[in-house]
């Protein structure tokens, strides 16, 4: 008696056989997904950290973090091979030609083979994308967050608001090597401000915007609706209400989304391209004569720095380090600043509620 | 019922004096800057239009000067015979591939040895040295006239520069320099002459050529494999019709007419339909969009056929399938990925995906594969791959808001009515957020499209209209695209150059396609719309 099943009980068919293996499939390009882009990003973690982190003390590799890219020189002298950095060649090869005088031999011949920026570090990159980074999100977060308080506390629907929605919609879907076409235009030569700074966080703060708007707007929507009549009730104006009751409850839900866009910033080679980076730059930012320039110099960016050490460099052994090294580190700054966005964002979900 | 103790009524002082600005209160002025911040989009839209068009518009006049000379001088006339010697030359091609197939076929079918194989293969080969050799006439006379014609071209380039000399040094006020620039103004008529002469020989030359191709058809050899012959009728065919072309191109010349107008919209076919773009040529430079547009298209089209069912799949399983553990999971890590910048993927691409893929394809079990195997590393599949992971958020993304939106109720009732979880989300739901799923397809699009990095490094960077004759394995063909030829080549051109706002046009092209694919998922999106809440 007990052998036989509940009535209720499933029973194996072909129906739910095929069901169970739709799900599966279902579930198979899901985690398909997931292990292409681990597989990517482990690739490039397990191959950077190499470059980044060392073995001994301090752990880090700081030349790789704090001085400018050099061109690296390989050679065989004296039956040793040396891998060495443009200035510390120089000074071996001086040495060696000194001692070469001193003991009355003609100066030794080395025979090198060379690649550029492979040796030294990124410093000077990861300068010019924090600065690219800060300056374009205070503008982007200003137009962005002004433009959300008009389209959520001030206007009401109409045909003006529903231009201004497709206007933001459909410069969300402009490519971004236009903006990088748009920037070399209107700022590097209708304004003449050439290839810098300025020019870059305009082109990148344009090309961010809506994202910050849309973020910004949802942001000010989630702040119930009770705040406002409160604040308008009690005699407050518009904007005294806006200020008091509304911006501040919106402001971490503003920030946590615009995190995102600054991802976006800055992970965007192709607006920089043209308008803010240059492939070399000795100087670094803040080495300027007056104030003025400090605005109208162009940077190197992590960015363009991977496109230009993967492409204009050829691949072997001694590029690689340089290669991986800094896609790391960029792939870690960027990742880090989503990761952040990402988790604050889901605690604000939980910990607003109103 | 009134209250004795009422007190007089106050004085309220409602209304403070309020300050104006232009006429505006302060609440208004505020929100008058709120609404000009609101509209820098629209701004910014208007913006982009008009300098890429700035920049960009005088591409058309430009082009068309450029057309004139290539006309003026000749080098036209000079194209149509040796349009003549190309397609000849596509036909010895043609030949060559059929001997190396019926090679292979004897090595590898019928195990002939090299020698003996070459040996059957003699009186083909014989015939396809005829074949190869007829054309010489004409040949000779293309050699000789390309140099005449680019002899002209370059005396009216200089003219052209000297021209502009003395202009700039008029400009600075320089008037004795300027009258001492002498600018030899170009005869066309007289410098075209020994171009135009050369009629009679060439129709001499045409005739040989015909008489050639047509005693060496009579004397086709049968192939030593006869399963290849079908080709060979195939050849005949081509031949044939290639003989046929002879009167057209010789009327052609006839007619031809140096002081014909070039119009306008020529310049503007000239581009949106050109089959080639070529730059810094010794010959004659051309912009034709078509190369770049079947390029991006390629590549978007394998990343879409990749990405589609992967962001659709995973969408429908974390909405409907996966429990919320997983989908506190996935959600993340999906948001994480598109988070990866595009030069780091691109990089990725040249290290490592290049080369597996290339790998891969040289395993002997995969050959049946279309392409398989093949030797370039870069090229669309590769990229086409790296693009599908970046389309595969922005599809997941927005359609699993798209599946969210679907009402409950539908849901419900079906389930009520005895349906299983499968039936219900392939019939109900899917189909009821279809317009949703497609828009976000078509967002994709755009987001593939539109990226630059992935393509440039990936994509392999040749100009050329990939070769769809020869079916699937087209996908393995390196490419150039229009974001990547912009990101590559707006570095070197000069400023005001017929190359930089060519480039710029494709800029312009770039930037209404995108429009237009976001105003189709708009479209889609408000036309199919469930309107029960």
């Amino acid at each position: 008696m007990s052998d036989l099943p509940h009535i209720f009980a499933s029973r194996p068919s072909r129906g739910r056989f095929l069901e169970r293996a739709t799900f599966w499939v279902f579930r198979l390009a899901t985690y398909l997904v997931l292990a292409c882009g681990l597989f990517v990003f482990g690739d490039i973690v397990v191959k950077g950290s190499g470059t980044v982190f060392q073995r001994e003390f301090p752990f880090v590799n700081t030349t790789f973090l704090t001085h400018s890219p050099e061109s690296l020189y390989v050679f065989e002298y004296k039956g040793q091979k040396h891998e060495m950095g443009d200035t510390e060649f120089r000074a071996f090869r001086e040495k060696e030609e000194a001692d070469a005088k001193v003991a009355g031999q003609p100066a030794p011949k080395i025979k090198t083979e060379s690649y550029v920026y492979s040796a030294g570090g990124i410093w000077p990159c990861i300068v010019g994308t924090v600065l690219l980074v800060v300056g374009s999100m205070t503008i982007a977060l200003f137009l962005g967050v002004s433009s959300a308080i008009y389209l959520s506390e001030y206007a009401r629907d109409g045909r003006f608001v529903r231009f201004i929605r497709l206007a933001i919609l459909n410069l969300a879907g402009v490519p971004s090597i236009v903006f990088g076409l748009f920037g070399l235009a209107m700022f590097v030569l209708a304004l003449k401000w050439n290839v810098s700074l300025i020019a870059g966080w305009f082109t990148l703060a344009f090309m961010v915007l809506p994202v910050v708007i849309t973020a910004s707007e949802e942001a000010l929507k989630s702040v119930p609706k009770g705040f406002r009549d409160g604040s308008l009730a009690l005699g407050a104006t518009k904007w005294q209400t806006i200020r008091s009751n509304v911006l501040p409850y919106a402001l971490p839900g503003i920030l946590t989304s615009s995190i995102l866009g600054i991802a976006r910033v800055a992970g965007e080679t192709a607006p920089i391209m043209f308008t803010a980076a240059y492939v070399v730059r000795d100087k670094l930012p803040w080495e300027v004569d007056k104030l003025g320039d400090f605005f109208f110099q162009g940077v190197m960016a992590l960015p363009y720095h991977i496109y230009v050490v993967s492409s204009k460099i050829p691949q072997n052994e001694y590029t690689e380090r340089v290669q991986y090294g800094t896609a790391f580190v960029f792939l870690l700054i960027v990742g880090l600043i989503a990761a952040t966005s990402i988790v604050l964002r889901n605690k604000l979900r939980g910990s607003y509620k109103w | 019922m009134s209250s004795p103790s009422s007190p007089a009524a106050p004085t309220f002082v409602i209304g403070k004096a309020r300050t104006r600005m232009l006429g505006l209160t302060l609440d208004e002025c505020i929100q008058a800057f709120f609404g000009g911040n609101a509209l820098v989009a629209v701004i910014v839209l208007a913006l982009i239009t008009f300098f890429l068009f700035r920049e960009g518009a005088q591409f058309f006049n430009q082009n068309r000067d450029n057309i004139r000379i290539y006309r003026l001088a000749g080098l036209e006339y000079v194209d149509y015979m040796r349009q003549q010697q190309e397609d000849h030359t596509a036909l010895t091609r043609y030949l060559f591939d059929v001997r190396l197939r019926t090679l292979k076929h004897l090595t590898e079918v019928e195990h002939c040895s090299l020698a003996e194989a070459n040996a059957r293969l003699a009186s083909f080969d014989d015939f396809a040295g005829r074949y190869g050799d007829a054309i010489e006439p004409v040949r000779g006379l293309v050699s000789d006239l390309t140099e005449v014609a680019t002899a002209i071209k370059t005396k009216f380039t200089i003219g052209e520069d000297t021209k502009i000399q003395r202009e700039q040094l008029l400009s600075v006020g320089k008037t004795a320099e300027a009258a001492a620039v002498v600018i030899q103004p170009v005869d066309f008529k007289s410098e075209l002459a020994p171009i135009l002469g050369t009629l009679p020989a060439y129709k001499e030359a045409a005739v040989v050529v015909r008489k050639n191709l047509e005693a060496s058809l009579a004397t086709i050899p049968a192939l030593p494999v006869h399963s290849l012959q079908p080709r060979m009728d195939r050849f005949k065919q081509l031949t044939r019709d290639y003989l046929a072309t002879f009167p057209t191109t010789l009327h052609a010349m006839e007619i031809w007419d140096y002081t014909r107008p070039v119009p306008l919209w020529k310049s503007f076919t000239g581009f949106m339909l050109g089959r080639q773009w070529l730059t810094a040529s010794f010959w004659q430079d051309w912009y034709g969009i078509v190369p770049l547009f079947a390029g991006s298209l390629l590549i978007s089209m394998i990343a879409l056929f990749i990405a589609v069912p992967l962001g659709v799949g995973a969408a429908i399983y974390v909405n409907q399938i996966a429990s919320s553990t997983e989908q506190g999971l996935i959600k993340p890590t999906i948001e994480f990925i598109s988070a990866i910048p595009s030069v780091v993927l691109g990089f990725f691409g040249i290290a490592v995906l290049g080369q597996a893929l290339r790998a891969v394809s040289q395993i002997q079990s995969l050959n049946w594969i279309p392409g398989f195997p093949f030797s370039e590393r870069l090229n669309a599949l590769t990229a086409g791959c790296l693009l599908a992971l970046i389309a595969v958020p922005t599809i997941f993304t927005l359609a699993e808001d798209a599946i969210n939106n679907v009402p409950r109720a539908f849901k419900e009732a079906s389930f009520a009515l005895g349906a299983t979880r499968m039936q219900t989300i392939l019939r109900i739901i899917v189909p009821a957020s279809l317009s949703g799923i497609v828009s976000a397809i078509l967002l994709g699009l755009g987001r593939v499209i539109g990226e630059t990095m992935v393509v440039l490094l990936c994509a392999g960077n040749r100009i050329q209209i990939p070769d769809f004759s020869v079916g699937l394995s087209v996908v393995t063909q390196p490419v150039h695209t229009m974001t990547g030829i912009i990101a590559q080549e707006m570095g070197e051109v000069p400023q005001g150059s017929i190359h930089y706002r060519a480039l710029f046009m494709v800029g312009v092209a770039l930037f209404f396609l995108a429009l237009l694919i976001n105003f189709f998922a708009q479209k889609i999106v408000r036309k199919y719309r469930i309107s029960i809440g």
